[in-house]
Protein backbone atom coordinates (compact mmCIF):
# COMPACT_ATOMS: atom_id res chain seq x y z
CA UNK A 1 0.00 0.00 0.00
CA UNK A 2 1.99 2.78 -1.50
CA UNK A 3 -0.46 5.73 0.45
CA UNK A 4 0.13 4.32 3.76
CA UNK A 5 3.84 3.70 3.86
CA UNK A 6 3.86 7.21 2.40
CA UNK A 7 1.82 8.58 5.18
CA UNK A 8 4.05 6.26 7.84
CA UNK A 9 7.29 8.56 6.37
CA UNK A 10 5.44 11.67 6.55
CA UNK A 11 4.62 11.14 10.20
CA UNK A 12 7.96 10.10 11.23
CA UNK A 13 9.62 12.67 9.58
CA UNK A 14 7.47 15.16 11.81
CA UNK A 15 8.69 13.69 14.56
CA UNK A 16 12.53 14.82 13.67
CA UNK A 17 13.67 18.29 15.08
CA UNK A 18 14.85 20.85 12.48
CA UNK A 19 18.37 20.01 13.66
CA UNK A 20 18.23 15.86 13.47
CA UNK A 21 17.34 16.97 9.95
CA UNK A 22 19.87 18.92 9.20
CA UNK A 23 22.47 16.60 10.82
CA UNK A 24 21.10 13.95 8.71
CA UNK A 25 22.16 15.61 5.52
CA UNK A 26 25.48 15.20 6.45
CA UNK A 27 27.48 12.67 3.91
CA UNK A 28 30.75 12.76 5.68
CA UNK A 29 31.25 9.46 7.44
CA UNK A 30 33.93 9.88 9.40
CA UNK A 31 31.54 12.59 11.23
CA UNK A 32 28.67 10.20 11.08
CA UNK A 33 29.69 8.39 14.59
CA UNK A 34 30.10 12.08 16.51
CA UNK A 35 26.97 12.71 15.08
CA UNK A 36 25.19 9.56 16.26
CA UNK A 37 27.09 9.61 19.58
CA UNK A 38 25.76 13.69 19.95
CA UNK A 39 22.18 12.57 18.99
CA UNK A 40 21.89 9.69 21.23
CA UNK A 41 23.24 12.01 24.19
CA UNK A 42 20.85 14.93 23.17
CA UNK A 43 17.75 12.65 23.24
CA UNK A 44 18.58 10.99 26.57
CA UNK A 45 19.06 14.65 27.55
CA UNK A 46 15.79 15.44 26.37
CA UNK A 47 13.68 12.86 28.31
CA UNK A 48 15.52 12.90 31.61
CA UNK A 49 13.52 13.41 34.60
CA UNK A 50 15.40 16.26 35.64
CA UNK A 51 13.92 19.82 34.64
CA UNK A 52 17.27 21.22 34.18
CA UNK A 53 18.48 18.71 31.83
CA UNK A 54 15.97 19.25 29.91
CA UNK A 55 16.39 22.69 29.78
CA UNK A 56 19.63 22.68 29.11
CA UNK A 57 19.16 20.22 25.63
CA UNK A 58 16.44 22.37 24.35
CA UNK A 59 18.56 25.32 25.03
CA UNK A 60 21.48 23.83 23.01
CA UNK A 61 19.19 22.71 20.13
CA UNK A 62 18.06 25.87 19.78
CA UNK A 63 21.31 27.61 19.32
CA UNK A 64 22.62 25.03 17.22
CA UNK A 65 19.68 25.84 14.82
CA UNK A 66 20.34 29.47 15.75
CA UNK A 67 23.36 28.90 14.42
CA UNK A 68 23.03 26.91 11.51
CA UNK A 69 20.41 29.89 10.20
CA UNK A 70 22.79 32.34 10.65
CA UNK A 71 20.88 33.83 13.55
CA UNK A 72 23.78 33.83 15.92
CA UNK A 73 27.70 33.64 15.08
CA UNK A 74 30.07 30.68 16.69
CA UNK A 75 31.65 33.12 19.04
CA UNK A 76 28.20 33.77 20.23
CA UNK A 77 27.18 30.12 20.16
CA UNK A 78 30.57 29.57 22.25
CA UNK A 79 30.01 32.07 24.66
CA UNK A 80 25.92 30.65 25.47
CA UNK A 81 27.88 27.24 25.97
CA UNK A 82 29.92 28.64 28.51
CA UNK A 83 26.92 30.02 30.29
CA UNK A 84 25.55 27.15 30.02
CA UNK A 85 28.47 25.33 31.48
CA UNK A 86 28.90 27.76 34.56
CA UNK A 87 25.43 27.13 35.43
CA UNK A 88 25.60 23.24 35.00
CA UNK A 89 28.86 22.95 37.01
CA UNK A 90 27.02 23.72 40.14
CA UNK A 91 24.27 21.69 39.57
CA UNK A 92 26.45 18.86 38.38
CA UNK A 93 28.66 19.08 42.29
CA UNK A 94 25.08 18.98 43.93
CA UNK A 95 24.20 15.16 42.61
CA UNK A 96 24.53 12.33 44.78
CA UNK A 97 27.76 10.55 44.21
CA UNK A 98 26.55 8.04 42.18
CA UNK A 99 24.35 10.36 40.03
CA UNK A 100 26.74 12.70 38.91
CA UNK A 101 28.67 10.40 36.02
CA UNK A 102 25.02 10.66 34.27
CA UNK A 103 24.25 14.15 34.85
CA UNK A 104 27.77 15.01 33.64
CA UNK A 105 27.14 13.08 30.89
CA UNK A 106 23.58 14.35 29.56
CA UNK A 107 24.61 18.08 30.31
CA UNK A 108 28.93 18.86 30.36
CA UNK A 109 29.74 16.24 28.12
CA UNK A 110 26.60 17.04 25.95
CA UNK A 111 27.65 20.57 25.38
CA UNK A 112 31.12 19.66 24.93
CA UNK A 113 30.34 17.80 22.30
CA UNK A 114 28.45 20.11 20.56
CA UNK A 115 31.01 22.72 20.59
CA UNK A 116 34.10 20.29 19.55
CA UNK A 117 32.18 18.36 17.11
CA UNK A 118 28.88 19.16 16.15
CA UNK A 119 29.45 22.99 15.30
CA UNK A 120 32.38 22.51 13.05
CA UNK A 121 29.86 20.18 10.78
CA UNK A 122 27.14 22.71 10.97
CA UNK A 123 29.24 25.25 10.03
CA UNK A 124 30.97 23.64 7.11
CA UNK A 125 27.19 22.87 5.70
CA UNK A 126 26.21 26.56 5.68
CA UNK B 1 -2.94 20.44 84.19
CA UNK B 2 -2.56 23.73 85.49
CA UNK B 3 0.79 25.95 83.73
CA UNK B 4 2.08 28.41 86.59
CA UNK B 5 1.98 32.29 86.34
CA UNK B 6 5.66 32.07 85.29
CA UNK B 7 5.63 29.01 82.93
CA UNK B 8 2.74 30.15 81.26
CA UNK B 9 5.00 33.77 80.96
CA UNK B 10 8.39 32.29 79.81
CA UNK B 11 5.69 30.58 77.02
CA UNK B 12 4.78 33.55 75.93
CA UNK B 13 7.93 35.35 75.58
CA UNK B 14 9.12 32.45 73.56
CA UNK B 15 6.68 32.54 71.43
CA UNK B 16 6.91 36.22 70.62
CA UNK B 17 10.80 36.10 70.42
CA UNK B 18 10.06 33.32 67.75
CA UNK B 19 7.09 35.30 66.10
CA UNK B 20 9.14 38.39 66.12
CA UNK B 21 12.23 36.57 64.40
CA UNK B 22 10.84 35.05 61.96
CA UNK B 23 9.26 38.36 60.96
CA UNK B 24 12.64 39.72 60.38
CA UNK B 25 14.05 37.09 58.49
CA UNK B 26 11.24 37.57 56.03
CA UNK B 27 11.76 41.04 56.07
CA UNK B 28 15.08 40.89 55.30
CA UNK B 29 15.01 38.27 52.78
CA UNK B 30 12.22 40.11 51.18
CA UNK B 31 14.65 42.86 51.01
CA UNK B 32 17.53 40.60 49.32
CA UNK B 33 15.06 39.34 46.86
CA UNK B 34 14.15 42.76 46.29
CA UNK B 35 17.77 43.87 45.59
CA UNK B 36 18.71 40.65 43.30
CA UNK B 37 15.09 42.04 41.26
CA UNK B 38 16.69 44.99 40.60
CA UNK B 39 19.83 43.80 39.73
CA UNK B 40 17.70 41.89 37.35
CA UNK B 41 15.71 44.93 36.07
CA UNK B 42 19.29 46.69 35.34
CA UNK B 43 21.28 43.55 33.75
CA UNK B 44 18.36 43.32 31.27
CA UNK B 45 17.90 46.96 30.62
CA UNK B 46 21.57 47.06 29.65
CA UNK B 47 21.20 44.31 26.99
CA UNK B 48 17.95 46.51 25.38
CA UNK B 49 20.17 49.26 25.50
CA UNK B 50 22.93 48.19 23.59
CA UNK B 51 22.50 44.52 22.30
CA UNK B 52 20.80 46.96 19.62
CA UNK B 53 20.99 45.46 15.58
CA UNK B 54 22.77 48.67 13.26
CA UNK B 55 22.81 50.83 16.36
CA UNK B 56 26.14 52.65 16.28
CA UNK B 57 28.25 51.45 19.58
CA UNK B 58 28.58 54.88 21.54
CA UNK B 59 32.05 53.97 24.00
CA UNK B 60 31.49 56.38 26.04
CA UNK B 61 27.44 56.03 27.08
CA UNK B 62 28.69 52.09 27.22
CA UNK B 63 31.52 52.32 30.00
CA UNK B 64 29.50 54.70 31.75
CA UNK B 65 26.96 51.96 32.16
CA UNK B 66 29.15 49.25 32.98
CA UNK B 67 30.65 51.18 35.49
CA UNK B 68 27.44 51.95 37.05
CA UNK B 69 26.57 48.51 36.86
CA UNK B 70 29.74 47.79 38.61
CA UNK B 71 28.62 50.19 41.22
CA UNK B 72 25.30 48.88 42.01
CA UNK B 73 26.76 45.05 41.99
CA UNK B 74 29.45 46.16 44.65
CA UNK B 75 26.61 48.20 46.62
CA UNK B 76 24.31 44.86 46.58
CA UNK B 77 26.73 42.26 47.99
CA UNK B 78 28.04 44.75 50.32
CA UNK B 79 24.73 45.45 51.80
CA UNK B 80 23.54 41.76 51.40
CA UNK B 81 23.02 40.58 55.45
CA UNK B 82 22.96 37.19 54.14
CA UNK B 83 26.34 35.70 54.08
CA UNK B 84 25.65 32.50 52.59
CA UNK B 85 24.01 34.48 49.69
CA UNK B 86 27.50 36.60 48.64
CA UNK B 87 28.78 33.89 46.64
CA UNK B 88 25.70 34.18 44.76
CA UNK B 89 25.32 38.05 44.07
CA UNK B 90 29.27 37.80 43.13
CA UNK B 91 28.32 34.79 40.81
CA UNK B 92 25.78 37.67 39.08
CA UNK B 93 27.96 40.25 38.66
CA UNK B 94 30.62 37.76 37.03
CA UNK B 95 27.35 37.45 34.47
CA UNK B 96 26.86 40.48 34.26
CA UNK B 97 31.07 41.22 33.96
CA UNK B 98 30.84 38.45 30.76
CA UNK B 99 27.44 40.17 28.93
CA UNK B 100 29.75 43.57 29.13
CA UNK B 101 32.50 41.68 27.87
CA UNK B 102 30.77 39.89 24.35
CA UNK B 103 28.42 42.88 24.12
CA UNK B 104 31.51 45.28 23.58
CA UNK B 105 33.24 42.70 21.22
CA UNK B 106 29.93 42.33 19.12
CA UNK B 107 28.68 45.51 19.33
CA UNK B 108 31.73 47.22 18.54
CA UNK B 109 31.91 45.62 15.29
CA UNK B 110 28.51 45.70 14.44
CA UNK B 111 27.63 42.32 14.68
CA UNK B 112 24.82 42.39 17.20
CA UNK B 113 21.58 40.13 15.65
CA UNK B 114 18.13 40.05 17.07
CA UNK B 115 18.69 36.26 18.14
CA UNK B 116 21.65 37.14 20.55
CA UNK B 117 20.21 39.83 22.11
CA UNK B 118 17.27 37.25 22.71
CA UNK B 119 19.45 34.36 23.97
CA UNK B 120 21.27 36.47 26.41
CA UNK B 121 18.30 38.20 27.93
CA UNK B 122 17.17 34.48 28.68
CA UNK B 123 20.16 33.28 30.20
CA UNK B 124 20.11 36.46 32.45
CA UNK B 125 16.51 35.77 33.99
CA UNK B 126 17.59 32.19 33.78
CA UNK B 127 20.44 32.80 36.35
CA UNK B 128 18.45 35.66 38.41
CA UNK B 129 15.62 33.02 38.71
CA UNK B 130 17.82 30.45 39.91
CA UNK B 131 19.57 32.70 42.45
CA UNK B 132 16.00 33.38 43.57
CA UNK B 133 15.46 29.51 43.99
CA UNK B 134 12.68 30.00 41.38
Amino acid sequence: MPSASKKKRKKHSQKKSELDSALDQVGDESAEAAIKEFQDLLGQAKGDTSELVRQNAEELERRLVLLKDRKIDKEDFDYFVENQKRDLRVFVDSQPAQDQERAEKLTLQVLEIAATKVVPILIAMI
Amino acid sequence: MNSTPLSRNVFLCVTAIFIASCGTATFTKTGSDAAIESLRSFHLAFIDEFAVPGKKFNAAAFNAKVNEGNAKFQQAIADEKFTARRPVLVDLKAQFDADAAHLKSKASHGKITPALASEMKKDVNKIYNHALGQ
